[in-house]
């Protein structure tokens, strides 16, 4: 029943390790490095939105949490980058938990709606406090190391995959929130505590989201309101969640990887003519919500599993019979 | 007699002015198959869901193993082992019928080892081992309300609420069914019932309860309740009683 794909984690690991060895390119190190977060950024996003039912639209605001929390502590503090990491994290799983009280009792657009309003806020927030630099943003001393960003990246990313993985797909944890996306109710009937294990969701979705907004201030050494704080993280990764496969999680790693690969490759050779990249992102979002509404890995795996049905079928009901007569 | 396992009292539950159970007091006995019976909308889903915790009753208290539990919600409830089934079927359609029945399980069986093995039980005691790797919303209605049963077991409970388990099933099916409540009579399971099938609710339970617009009109064997000029009313009109 369990997925084998999880045994390509380690090899696939073991080359990501390896390739700043091999690249030397500095700019293809930084693609790279963003696609990863991408990839991290978009499984977060899947706790809440694939396995738990709840398309969070103000994602993004936790990014910009992290971000602007890791900036504040490094510059107005002056902690070290080491402890206001950590930080961003923290603050956006508290955010989390002060955002999710009153909007997890929605549900379905008003839930997507809620989020996106209250993230709105908080760019406005970033917009009119002096602490956050107002529409100017915060400029952060520049550590120029892009494999030092490369590995840090990669780390909270896989960390991320990891804990996801045991928690989603091997620990109870998982199905409890799959109980609760497909009937709260007859969830309850089970013992399952709606509110409790969705605030658990939010707060798992929200602290990697944090994290990595803090190691991209520090990567990137600039932050505003609009680049951390607009909608792009949040429409970015639902699009990458439901084009690769919501509610699982390698759908979100190769929805990553193919919209960022296009996204850059569009952006390289076709910058003239930018309008054209968000009609074509769009088509292809609306294309694959009609055709294939599990997203590209829910679609292949879904053939699978049909043709491995299909086999058993083939093997006769003899052999259907033979473990009930056994006992 | 033993102290009974579920006390009803004088239990109200009102929807805006509207008056969905008004007064109703019954005891459950250990052991007993109590059915619960009225005409359509008579308020017997509503009793169902303030025993189960999905209401609160307006007034009134629910004691179960003496203990008062009106309001709580019902994930408590399921802890203190009351299970229940929907009548209309809540099976989590996107995922297995056995992924069903481990969720059901985590509640006794917390390693998911543990809840794997003892999905394996139900599934094996509700006849849908077969089944175990199809998803839910594949199964037939049949299937559905066996698969709700199931969940409702693998809470393992003391107290089962069944509401309308043996409607919109073919006779074979129905027998399967109550074949299956009985042989849960006969290991000590406490079973509150909501049917439509005379056949059914008159054979199996040891007493009835019966509701009309809210209200307990009558409580008895089968025989003495269909006997009660009240009940015959309700059901057939005045001019039958």
């Amino acid at each position: 029943m369990k997925d084998k794909s999880i045994h390509w984690g380690l090899p696939i690991l073991l080359v990501l390790i390896a390739l700043p060895a091999v690249i030397q390119d500095t700019f293809f190190l930084r693609v790279i490095t963003e696609a990863i977060m991408w990839i991290g950024l978009a499984l977060a996003f899947d706790v809440l939105a694939g396995y738990t039912g709840y398309l969070n639209f103000g994602h993004g605001a936790f990014f910009g949490v992290g971000a602007y929390t890791t900036a504040i502590l490094m510059m107005q503090a002056h902690w070290p980058f080491a402890l206001a990491l950590p930080m961003g994290g923290v603050l956006a799983g508290v955010g989390a938990l002060i955002a999710g009280l009153p909007t997890l009792r929605l549900k379905g657009a008003y839930f997507a709606i809620a989020t996106w309003a209250l993230s709105r806020a908080v760019q406005q927030l970033a917009l009119i406090m002096d602490i956050t630099g107002g529409p100017d943003g915060m400029r952060l001393p520049s550590f120029l190391n892009p494999q030092f960003f490369y590995y840090l990246m990669l780390a909270v990313v896989a960390a991320t995959f990891a804990l996801l993985w045991y928690l989603l797909e091997c620990s109870p944890f998982g199905l409890k929130l799959k109980a609760i996306r497909e009937d709260d109710q007859g969830a309850m009937a089970l013992g399952l505590n709606p509110t409790k294990l969705k605030m658990q969701a939010f707060i798992l979705s929200a602290v990697p989201t944090g994290v990595l907004g803090g190691v991209y201030a520090y990567w990137i050494t600039f932050i505003d309101p609009a680049s951390t704080l607009g909608d792009l993280v949040s429409d970015q990764a639902l699009v990458m969640v439901v084009f690769g496969g919501m509610g699982t999680l390698i759908g979100p790693v190769i929805g990553a990887l193919l919209i960022f690969a296009f996204k850059t490759l569009f952006w390289a050779y076709l910058s003239d003519f930018q309008l054209l990249y968000l009609i074509i992102l769009g088509a292809v979002i609306a294309l694959s919500v009609v055709f294939i509404p599990n997203g590209l890995w829910g679609t292949l795996r879904g053939a699978r599993s049909q043709k491995k049905t299909e086999e058993k079928k083939d093997e006769g009901p003899a052999a259907k019979l033979s473990p009930s007569e056994g006992e | 007699m033993a102290e009974p396992i579920l006390k009803v009292n004088s239990v109200t539950k009102c929807f805006g002015g509207l008056t969905a159970v008004n007064d109703v007091s019954f005891d459950v006995q250990p052991g007993e198959i109590i059915g619960l019976l009225g005409p359509n909308g008579a308020g017997k889903t509503t009793l169902f869901n303030v025993i189960s915790g999905f209401y609160a009753p307006t007034s009134g208290t629910i004691i179960f193993k003496g203990q008062d539990i009106s309001g709580k919600p019902p994930y408590t409830l399921a802890d203190r082992g009351i299970g229940r089934t929907f009548q209309v079927v809540k099976p989590f359609a996107g995922l297995t019928v056995l992924e069903n029945i481990i969720i059901a399980s985590f509640l006794r069986y917390p390693k998911r080892k543990d809840a794997e093995r003892h999905a394996w039980k139900i599934l094996e005691n509700t006849g849908l081992t077969d089944r175990a790797d199809v998803s839910a919303a594949s199964l037939t209605l049949a299937g559905r309300k066996r698969l709700e049963i199931g969940k409702a077991l693998a809470l393992e409970p003391t107290f089962l609420l069944l509401d309308e388990v043996v409607a919109g099933l073919n006779p074979t099916e129905a027998d399967k069914t109550v074949e299956l409540i009985l042989e849960l009579k006969k290991q000590g399971m406490t079973i509150l019932v909501v049917e439509h099938i005379m056949r059914v609710i008159m054979n199996i339970s040891d007493r009835l309860v019966v509701l009309n617009f809210g209200e307990k009109i009558a409580e008895g064997t089968a025989a003495e309740v269909a006997r009660n000029p009240l009940v015959i009313e309700a059901y057939l009109g005045e001019a039958a009683a």
